[in-house]
């Protein structure tokens, strides 16, 4: 898929939860964003990391996914969330999740519920339970504490690993 | 691997491993990703979806050939004598090889020399070169494996005269990948399985394994038979007879049998006589001890004579020992 330079604009707004506001026709314009990391090594033997679209990938590849949004509204945003699936044949790579002043919880259970690593438990199949791995996580939840300011940016980012 | 190769190629291993193991998700698979961000502006809530991502998998070429077969002995002036390999797909697409072998390897003692042909499929699984094993014809008959499937190969070689006992002759099996080698990373666009992209991976898209024939010109026989001795003169094989067992060891050739070691059960419903073991008519102990032999107590009782490093000059080993009928 081609990158544009400017900023997407929301396609479609999808009122799931909650009345639906006409006066509200996308105050958040939202671009999801998968690169990997280039090692480049300049003349002098230097290297430099660049971020590059992940186009040709390969089992064993990193990709980072970074969801970007902006308030293009005059009026701020309260309880933004962002909330991106670990995609099918990816493997979370723990602690890579980030996002300025957001709050960060996990899911193991397609999305149901949502917790901090600590508060995440599996059973194995003789019953013993255990923290799950970060290879378990299917969702992760960014929450911003404080609201998102009229024509402010933040973003969501993780890596995962192509299985 | 374009849809002309495909056609061409006649030989799919259809052992493929399940999906998710050592090579990886599959080449061609579509990985999508969409996130939403939820907010509230005004007192109203609103859910808006991202733009969805999609990765296409592309196909990593790799493959690791490993050698099956230990040292093999063989005499000089030997023909058709096999190693064995073992190619495996260890890249996430369907991919076809191409095979090579040579046998004028450096640093070994001599040069197997290449039977024609030289390279076969191990087609009956016997693990030998076998009359129903199919030759391999480049460009013909190139294996196709699917990620994780493997193919057994028969490398053949005659072995020249005159060589010395101990001479060791090297052979190896390379096998390449036909969308293309070249150092890790090298992009192959629109080449790979199902169209997507090849890149390759960590091989190179390439392996060898190379197999080792020593000249080992000795061979060890024995021979042994048995003579009953029952508790009333006769030879009825009755309970209380003895059986007194002789084992006959020799070796031809110019060779050494190194470290030759016989191991003879004592047969079911017999006792061993104690004392009874000898060899060249010396007596030997039962214990573990210096002398050449003992007999080894317990579930499996067995006596066990250690004859050295054999020779043909050393003549014919005779062992004996005796049992009792239960």
């Amino acid at each position: 898929m081609t990158i544009s330079k400017g900023w997407l604009v929301a396609l479609v707004l999808a009122a799931v939860a909650g009345p639906a506001s006409a006066a509200d026709p996308g105050c958040i314009v939202v671009q999801n964003i998968a690169e990997l990391e280039q090692t480049v090594t300049d003349a002098k033997g230097v290297k430099s990391v660049k971020l590059v679209p992940a186009v040709k990938v390969v089992p064993g590849d990193t990709v980072i996914y970074t969801v970007k949004f902006r308030n293009r509204c005059d009026k701020p945003a309260d309880n933004v969330s962002v909330d991106n699936p670990v995609p099918e044949h990816m493997a979370y790579v723990a602690g890579s999740a980030v996002g300025p002043n957001t709050e960060i919880t996990f899911s193991i259970d397609s999305g149901y519920t949502f917790a901090k690593p600590e508060a995440l438990r599996k059973k194995d199949s003789d019953g013993t339970e255990r923290a799950a791995r970060a290879n378990e996580y299917t969702n992760i939840r960014w929450v911003m504490r404080h609201p998102l300011a009229a024509g402010a940016e933040g973003y969501a980012r993780f890596r995962a690993v192509l299985e | 691997m374009t849809r002309s190769q495909l056609a061409l190629a006649s030989c799919l291993a259809l052992v493929a491993g399940p999906l998710g193991l050592a090579a990886g998700t599959p080449a061609g698979t579509a990985i999508q990703n969409t996130a939403q961000v939820t907010y509230t502006v005004g007192g109203s809530q609103v859910t808006t979806p991202s733009n969805s991502n999609t990765i296409t998998v592309a196909e990593r070429l790799d493959v690791n050939v490993t050698l099956q077969s230990p040292p093999v002995s063989v005499q000089s002036g030997d023909t058709r004598r096999e190693l064995a390999v073992r190619v495996t797909n260890t890249g996430n697409g369907n991919e076809s090889f191409s095979l090579a072998m040579t046998s004028a390897i450096a640093g070994d003692n001599f040069d197997p020399i290449p039977s024609s042909p030289a390279i076969y499929f191990d087609t009956d699984a016997s693990g030998d070169l076998s009359p129903a094993d199919t030759a391999y014809v480049a460009g013909s008959n190139d294996p196709l494996l699917a990620p994780d499937a493997f193919v057994t190969i028969l490398i053949v070689n005659d072995i020249p005269a005159g060589l010395a006992n101990g001479n060791i002759g090297r052979s190896r099996l390379t096998a390449q990948s036909k969308t293309g080698t070249g150092a890790p990373g090298t992009v192959f666009t629109g080449q790979g399985s199902g169209g997507v992209d090849a890149i390759v991976g960590s091989s190179g898209g390439t392996s060898n394994a190379t197999g080792e024939y020593v000249v080992s010109d000795v061979s060890v026989s024995n021979v042994k038979s048995a003579t009953v001795q029952d508790p009333f003169g006769g030879s009825e094989p009755v309970p209380g007879a003895r059986i007194t067992y002789q084992i006959v060891v020799s070796a031809s050739g110019t060779g050494s049998a190194a470290n030759a070691q016989v191991d003879d059960a004592i047969p079911a419903n017999t006792t061993y006589v104690p004392a009874s073991l000898r060899l060249n008519g010396v007596a030997l102990s039962d214990a573990t001890d210096v002398d050449a032999g003992e007999f080894i107590a317990g579930a499996a009782p067995a006596i066990r004579v250690h004859l050295g490093n054999l020779t043909g000059a050393a003549g014919n080993q005779t062992i004996v020992f005796q049992v009792t009928i239960n």
